[in-house]
Formats: C-alpha cells, sequence, structure tokens
C-alpha cells in the first residue's frame, strides 16, 4: 500500500489508518466528531498528500485544457482556482479537479487521488488526438509534491507561522495577508514550486499548500506546532458533505453526468468540448436532504416517493455540526421539484427525510 | 489498548454478555467501539420481545457507520439502558460499564456457545 511522507507522523499520533484507494491514510487521530467540530470553531490540518498533481505545459496549454475541461479555463482570472470536470464524450465524469493557472503556459490539475493513474491515462488519449498536441506536454508530477490543507476560520496565523518557520527567508507572511479567497500564489522552489491556495474541501476558509516532499514533515510538524488539530479522512468527508460538496464516485461519475448533479455552474456549455454532450442527458437527479428524527441516512439507503422507490443515498452522514443525520440522494428526475419530503428506508423501517438546500449548515 | 474483562463472555460479532443468576447484561465490547468511532445512537427493540441467539435486538450508530447488534444467547428483552439514549458516547469512554440490553436468560445452557477471554482476543487479533 502506498503511504504518504507523513506516514510515520500519523503513526505517532495514533491516528486510525484506513486503505483509500490504495493509500494508508489517517482515517481519524481523536475521533471523526472533535476532529470536525474543530475546523468549524477553530482550525484543523490536513494531510491530503495523496492527491495527484498533474501538470499541462507549453503554448497551446491553455487551448487544451479549454477542450478537455467542462469550463473555459482560457476565459477565467488567471488568479483564481477553478473547479472544474474532465469528461467522456458522453458528458460522464472521468474526475472532477481544482485548476491552478501558474503562468500562461503552465497548469497544475489537482485530481483525485483514486483517479491520478486513470486520469493521467484519459489526458495523453485525448492530447493524442488534439490537432495541436506538439504544443502540449502532460506530466504526472504526483510524487514531487505533498499537500496540506489547513481549514478553518483562524487558519491565517498559524499557516503564516509555519511556513516563516520553514521558509523564513521568502516573505510569505505578508503575501499571505493579501490572498483572497479562492485565489492562489506560487513561487518557484529549487526544482519545483510552491504553491499556496485560500482554498478548501470544507467550506471554511483556509489554505492548501502544495510543497515539494522534501519539506512536508517539517511543514507539518510547524503547523502542529501552533496548536492546529490534526485531522483525518474521516472528518473531511462529514465537512465535505455539511458543506454540500459533491465526492467522486458518489455524487458524480461515469455514469451521473455534472447537469444532473446540480453543478451547471461550474460547466461553460454552448462551446467545443469533450463531454457537451451532456446536456442531452437527464436520467436523474442528486437531492440534499436532512433527517427530521434521529435517523441517520447511510450511502445506498433506499429512497422512496409517495410509496415507490425513486433513488438511493449516494452520501449519508451524522452531521456532528448539526446533530442530524444528512445525505445526497440520486433519484428519479420525475420527482417533482416541489416536493418538500421523502422517506428513507433505515433497517427496514421507513423515516421522513426533508429536501434542502445546499450546503447543509450556514456559513 | 484494547480490554478484554474475565469476568463475562464474548460473542463472534463483538457483544459482551456478563451473567447474573437467570438475568444478563449485553453490550459491546472494548474493540467494538474502538472501530466504531464516535458512537452517536443507539437502539433495541422493545422490552418484553423474545429473541433467538443470533438474532437482531438492536443498532448502534457511529458517525461513519451503522453496525446491527446480535442476540448471544436466546432472552427476553426486560430493559434497554435508556441513558444511552441521550448519551449513547458512554459506550465510547467505558464499553463494559455501559450495557446496552438487560436480558433474562430463556436458554442457560447456550452459555457453553459463547467465547472466553481467549477465544474472543483470537478473534480480534484476526481482524
Amino acid at each position: 500500500m502506498k503511504q504518504t511522507l507523513l506516514y510515520e507522523s500519523h503513526q505517532k499520533l495514533n491516528a486510525k489508518m484506513v486503505d483509500f484507494a490504495g493509500w494508508n491514510m489517517p482515517l481519524q487521530y481523536t475521533g471523526i466528531k472533535d476532529e470536525t467540530l474543530a475546523v468549524r470553531k477553530d482550525v484543523g490540518v490536513f494531510d491530503v498528500s495523496h492527491m495527484g498533481e498533474i501538470f499541462v505545459s507549453g503554448k497551446d496549454a491553455a487551448e487544451f485544457l479549454d477542450y478537455i475541461l467542462s469550463r473555459k479555463i482560457s476565459d477565467k482570472n488567471p488568479a483564481l482556482t477553478n473547479y472544474a470536470f474532465l469528461c467522456y464524450e458522453d458528458g460522464g465524469v472521468v474526475d472532477d479537479l481544482m485548476v491552478y493557472q501558474l503562468n500562461p503556459e503552465l497548469f497544475m490539475l489537482v485530481v483525485n487521488a483514486a483517479n491520478t493513474e486513470k486520469d493521467f491515462a484519459y489526458i495523453q488519449e485525448v492530447l493524442a488526438d488534439f490537432p495541436k498536441k506538439s504544443g502540449v506536454l502532460v506530466e504526472d508530477r504526483s510524487d514531487i509534491y505533498g499537500l496540506l490543507a489547513v481549514q478553518g476560520k483562524d487558519s491565517l496565523e498559524p499557516v503564516q507561522d509555519a511556513l516563516a518557520n520553514v521558509f523564513p527567508d521568502l516573505g510569505l507572511v505578508s503575501k499571505l495577508e493579501e490572498l483572497k479567497r479562492f485565489r492562489q500564489m506560487h513561487l518557484p522552489l529549487e526544482e519545483a514550486l510552491l504553491i499556496i491556495s485560500r482554498t478548501g474541501y470544507t467550506g471554511e476558509d483556509g489554505y492548501e499548500i502544495y510543497i515539494p516532499q522534501k519539506y512536508v514533515v517539517s511543514l507539518w510538524d510547524s503547523i502542529l506546532e501552533s496548536g492546529v488539530k490534526p485531522c483525518g479522512l474521516g472528518a473531511r468527508d462529514a465537512l465535505r458533505l455539511e458543506a454540500g460538496l459533491v465526492l467522486y464516485g458518489n455524487e458524480i461519475s461515469e455514469q451521473i453526468n455534472p447537469i444532473e448533479a446540480g453543478l451547471t455552474k461550474f460547466v461553460d456549455l454552448n462551446r467545443n468540448f469533450v463531454g457537451s454532450k451532456m446536456s442531452e442527458t437527464y436520467r436523474y437527479k442528486i437531492i440534499a436532504i436532512k433527517a427530521t428524527d434521529r435517523s441517520i441516512p447511510r450511502e445506498n439507503y433506499k429512497v422512496f416517493y409517495q410509496g415507490e422507490q425513486i433513488g438511493k443515498i449516494t452520501s449519508g452522514s451524522f452531521s456532528p455540526t448539526l446533530n442530524k443525520g444528512i445525505a445526497f440522494a440520486l433519484v428519479s428526475p420525475e420527482l417533482p421539484d416541489d416536493a418538500k419530503t421523502v422517506q428513507i428506508e433505515v433497517r427496514r423501517k421507513q423515516a421522513d427525510f426533508l429536501i434542502t438546500e445546499t450546503p447543509f449548515i450556514q456559513f | 489498548m484494547i480490554e478484554i474483562k474475565n469476568d463475562r463472555y464474548y460473542a463472534e460479532t463483538h457483544e459482551w454478555i456478563l451473567f447474573e443468576d437467570d438475568i444478563a447484561y449485553i453490550g459491546i465490547t472494548d474493540f467494538a467501539q474502538s472501530e466504531l468511532g464516535d458512537i452517536v445512537y443507539v437502539e433495541s427493540e422493545e422490552e418484553g420481545e423474545l429473541f433467538e441467539q443470533g438474532e437482531i435486538f438492536g443498532s448502534v450508530e457511529s458517525v461513519k457507520m451503522a453496525s446491527d447488534l446480535y442476540m448471544p444467547i436466546d432472552g427476553e428483552i426486560l430493559e434497554f439502558n435508556e441513558i444511552l439514549a441521550d448519551e449513547p458516547e458512554l459506550i465510547n469512554e467505558d464499553a463494559y460499564e455501559n450495557w446496552i440490553i438487560k436480558v433474562k436468560v430463556t436458554n442457560p445452557d447456550q452459555q457453553n456457545d459463547l467465547l472466553g477471554v481467549k477465544e474472543y482476543q483470537a478473534v480480534i487479533d484476526e481482524e
């Protein structure tokens, strides 16, 4: 099984480890509940170094990305990090990813750990038929970068302190002061880059720091020394669900396209890109629901409306912040838009769930 | 460290059972609570109902998963430990102190089917 450079650090913290897409990762340190609440109230740090970093460069890189991604990247403010989908011809999703423009001819795609190899192979395959392929280079640099996510409203100070501690000469404290939400900054570091974005997967303010691997342990230690709570993948999943953020393989997949998942705002339609056919199908829709009693919805539980099964839960959990069950469900598009409740079969009994807006919690 | 107490018996499905004459208390083991993580809900079937060994008598849910509870022996549910309805996390704090149900034992011979400390240790060593 693969492990990140922080494997020993996690063991020293007595983390409960779990196999996640072939990676031995921390599920939790002290508990999913208190880790989730630490991020909601103060700040927590996640080792997400397993995620993939695919670099696309060259004079025709931007045009190529416009063609393979759901968003027209060349139109976007280069300081922003953009969420986008990599799709098949029919609109089925290969992966969801974040796009960083590092210069007009250099882009980083941050992809799901489970999909890195698949994405890389797929991008190469599409590139092979791309007319300007000689002007594009695609490289998997996942082995070069570690990734730490510091999340929560009190993120800035510990991130400043830790980065100043590891890189005293880079003037990062004032640069971080100026970095706005959803924007990124980067600077050369030896043969690679230090990339910092004010983004995350929790709904909270926070920072994601892409750092050459040899610095990962000292950055992690410095962040913990600032009193930031280490958090595992269990809390990460609870946090992303509370924030109404989808997970690849659950709410979007090869079978569920972005429009069906209600994510049309991350698709620039009416142009030629791989996957533009997604607007032609509408086989299901994703809804958000919350419990009216103490029932906790879980993945694959059946969803009913007026006595008929109309779908199933794609992600479900107890929400530590709301103290109740919340979920995404994949249902028939025929479920009326004004429907207020559905029923979920929870251990042979049916429980009422309210259809709700996302995010599930108020920020 | 996972604790196993030597005053009681165990089932392969990670319940413990503590006998007091023809009454028994049933809960989940320290190993089970540790695997589940933060427990947020516990429920059992109605008091007065009869269950056979191996039947589902309730469930326990943590943030990340739901798990059924199995009767280690035949018995009638006399009482559900109501304090767990409001404070299910007590099981995380002390899995052996916080029993889930109290039962009337209807087939005492089944005690022979249950696991002792060493046998249960072997079960968790395999997992």
